[in-house]
């Protein structure tokens, strides 16, 4: 009996010694934060989603910053699922001070009352909507307020092969301008072997699919009004853009397309199949052209606006401007600091840095002349002009946007193996998602009647 | 009436008892701490936002049986609900039987190079489960790669064009499935174990009796080792339910999910921090619950009939 009761004791104490032991380890051994946060400093944390070149050439501009003046620090986290992550902890209240997320968030967010209004705290800290291209500041504001600022931006535009065009007997110099003309340099692109395997295409919509949405634009038309809240799916435009879509699958055969898909390597590397010349034109942003840069400098490229069904002028061009936006969150402790730090990467010099490392244009309306002679991507003049134009077109601005485009891209998967009728699909997309936003729409009112939520004009800093 | 040496002695024993019952919480006290703080309470209030309307960055508003209702008629959720229950119906009975006849083959009880290398075949089988999900996800999106991909080279080898496995809607649930088998080990080692207990006098009498293996294994074995498969189906229909990482990684498309490869906890996950749809999410969530234990108590009083408890 003693000894049992000597035991129990002897257990207790180590088990005890052996926590205290773990504590006193975890508290001189354990992980240590790697940044080294001058004193007397405000601290902001900055969360932001690009990684490897992307994530450096951001790095830098945070580096200088810290560098250049001694009120605050900038702590920059690479952050993946942005979007989500931030939805958690501005919902937890505990966000960081400045996030970087992407166009089609600002509405939402700016909705539901989860990022502040910059409209006083921009212009205090030297920021114009006036200084910005003009197609980037619909980016930046929705319901007539000031949300986001913009740290890269990007237009997409058609990126053809010009090597795969003088193989086909096309003029390189003169890519196609009509969805017409897409599709007969489509035709004269197509490579098959022997057992009638594909082994190049001229376009595949799914390719790499990244706006399955963005095709009724180039039919005339678009997907959802902003005005009166209405999803456009089962528009003639839409439905013409989507039979075009299926006519792609009709012609070069489902079981052969899955088949030379399934031979395409991922977007970020060299068996991307654009570099690989599988693939001879793509609606890409921008970007695409570190890729070329970094994995195939010797690949010869060419970069014109997307075709459009009627064809466009030169001054006009269509396309999607997709740009990367800097919030400050409801609940950060420092929006005037972070402002403060937002202003200083909006400066022509780090906006010009910034958009020369990613090759995309910069966001503001003058550009330095040393910019655009060295800049690394020899389509960049496209995307200006797709910026400046008037029929330039942004993300649809609604709050259930993220399930929309779910959506959408769910029929359009059904359209692309031939199971459904486009006129159908849309017919019945157009049903389910107009019950969404309008879904959304009643609770909206129903919280702003019962005095809950931020709003559009709610918080404000 | 009692004496007070007997009334002393129960004070006593009621002062042990209280102490005994203190000393024990102390110690359960951190985990009763964490899943109160961390299981319950979080039930409890996942419970009230699934009668809200709560989009997560605003505060939630009383909206009743809306969000079950709403279930009723959401397509998406009629898919998934489709989906995850044809996956449960497939791969937990596949999944029963591959690792029976693992085990079978592996318990050590038979004769010649497999009895003696049992151990090793074992570890063979079990060292698959050790591996993180969502590398073993990545290996087998190459395996079934339908142009690059080594099954398919092997089908070629004998003739057959293999489909474009994780592509192809038709083939989308047999790759799930065969995938899942990669991780039949541990239902293994618990097979093996339970066989492993079965009496030697049991295999002998039924010999006497002129049973072969075969019948052996399904009179004998199969009885006897009842309550482990019970355990095993129980958690495998949970986890079927569940199915979340691997399908996330495989099915995932630049443009979207397979939505042949979109499963319930899944769209969950999605209502929940994607589309912001918390008290949706929540009302789904009771759901799945509600039908894991719903499962669960079936399985249970099945093997209430089916399952052999008692030792020889």
């Amino acid at each position: 009996m003693g000894t049992s009761v000597k035991t129990q004791e002897l257990t207790r104490r180590a088990a005890v010694g052996a926590l205290a032991a773990g504590a006193a380890g975890y508290a001189l051994f354990g992980p240590r934060g790697t940044q080294q946060v001058p004193k007397g400093r405000i601290v902001l944390d900055y969360w932001e989603k690009w990684t490897r070149h992307e994530g450096d050439a951001m790095e830098r501009v945070v580096d200088d910053y810290n560098r250049s003046q001694n009120r605050a620090f900038v702590r920059y986290l690479v952050v993946s699922d942005i979007g989500q992550k931030s939805l958690i902890s501005i919902a937890g209240g505990s966000p960081p001070d400045i996030i970087g997320l992407y166009a089609f968030n600002v509405a939402p967010y700016a909705e539901m009352g989860a990022i502040l209004a910059m409209d006083g705290l921009a212009p205090r800290a030297g920021l114009s909507l006036a200084d910005y291209a003009p197609g980037v500041r619909e980016v930046m504001r929705f319901g007539g307020r000031w949300w986001a600022a913009v740290n890269t931006a990007g237009s997409v535009a058609l990126y053809y092969n010009r090597a795969a065009f003088r193989d086909a007997g096309l003029d390189p110099d003169q890519p196609p301008r009509t969805i017409a003309e897409l599709d007969e340099f489509h035709a004269a692109l197509l490579r098959t072997d022997e057992r009638g395997s594909l082994q190049r295409v001229g376009f595949l919509h799914r390719e790499p699919g990244w706006w399955s949405w963005l095709w009724a634009n180039h039919f005339g038309g678009r997907i959802y009004d902003e005005g009166s809240g209405l999803a456009l799916l089962d528009s003639p435009e839409n439905i013409r853009a989507m039979q075009w879509m299926q006519g792609y699958v009709r012609d070069l055969g489902l079981e052969r397309i899955k088949i030379f898909s399934e031979s395409f390597g991922n977007y970020f590397t060299p068996e991307n199949p654009f570099l690989t010349g599988k693939v001879a034109m793509i609606v890409q942003g921008p970007w695409i052209a570190n890729l070329i840069n970094a994995f195939k400098p010797d690949f010869d490229y060419g970069v014109a606006p997307f075709p459009t069904e009627q064809g466009y002028s030169p001054s006009s061009p269509v396309g999607l401007i997709d740009t990367d936006v800097l919030v400050i969150p409801r609940g950060a402790r420092h929006p005037e600091a972070a402002m403060d730090f937002i202003a200083f990467t909006q400066r022509q010099d780090m906006t010009e840095r910034l958009a020369t490392a990613h090759c995309k244009p910069s966001p503001l309306a003058k550009v330095s002349e040393r910019f655009m002679a060295d800049h690394p991507n020899r389509g960049i003049n496209v995307h200006y002009d797709i910026f400046r134009s008037d029929r330039a077109f942004v993300p649809p601005r609604t709050r259930v946007w993220q399930q929309f485009k779910d959506e959408f891209d769910t029929v359009v998967q059904r359209m692309w193996r031939l199971e459904v009728d486009p006129a159908e699909a849309m017919s019945r997309l157009q049903t389910r998602v107009q019950s969404l936003i309008d879904q959304a729409t009643r609770q909206q009112r129903r919280r702003n009647g019962s005095g809950g939520g931020g709003g559009v004009g709610g918080t404000t800093a | 009436m009692t004496d007070p040496a007997s009334r002393s002695t129960r004070g006593v024993e009621f002062r042990a008892a209280r102490r005994n019952i203190l000393v024990g919480m102390t110690w359960v006290s951190p985990w009763l701490i964490g899943a109160g703080a961390f299981v319950f309470a979080p039930m409890a209030m996942s419970l009230y936002y699934s009668f809200t309307d709560y989009p997560l960055l605003e505060p939630p508003l009383w909206s009743g049986l809306d969000n079950y209702f709403k279930l009723l008629s959401d397509p998406t959720f009629r898919r998934v609900v489709t989906n995850t229950a044809a996956y449960a119906a497939i791969s937990v009975p596949l999944f029963t039987l591959f690792a029976l006849v693992l085990a079978g083959a592996l318990s050590g009880r038979g004769e010649g190079g497999v009895g003696r290398m049992a151990p090793l075949y074992r570890a063979c089988v079990f060292i698959p489960t050790l591996v993180p999900l969502i590398a073993s996800a990545m290996v087998w999106m190459w395996l079934f790669n339908g142009e690059y991909g080594l099954i398919n080279k092997v089908l070629a080898l004998v003739g057959i064009r293999g489909p474009a496995w994780i592509v192809d809607r038709n083939w989308v649930m047999p790759s799930m499935v065969i995938m899942s088998l990669w991780g039949v080990g541990q239902s293994v080692v618990i097979y093996v174990a339970a066989m492993q207990d079965v009496p030697r006098q049991l295999y002998e009498a039924a010999r006497i009796d002129g049973m072969g293996a075969i019948r052996q294994f399904l009179h004998v074995t199969l009885p006897m080792i009842s309550p482990a498969i019970l355990f095993n189906v129980i958690s495998l229909t949970i986890a079927a339910v569940q199915v979340f990482a691997v399908p996330s990684v495989m099915f995932r498309r630049p443009d979207g999910q397979n939505p042949a490869g979109h499963f319930y906890t899944m769209y969950l996950y999605e209502n929940a921090f994607v589309y912001g749809n918390m008290g949706y999410a929540s009302a789904m969530a009771w759901v799945q619950l509600v039908v894991v234990l719903l499962l669960t108590a079936v399985l249970l009083a099945a093997g209430k009939r089916l399952v052999h408890y008692s030792r020889v």
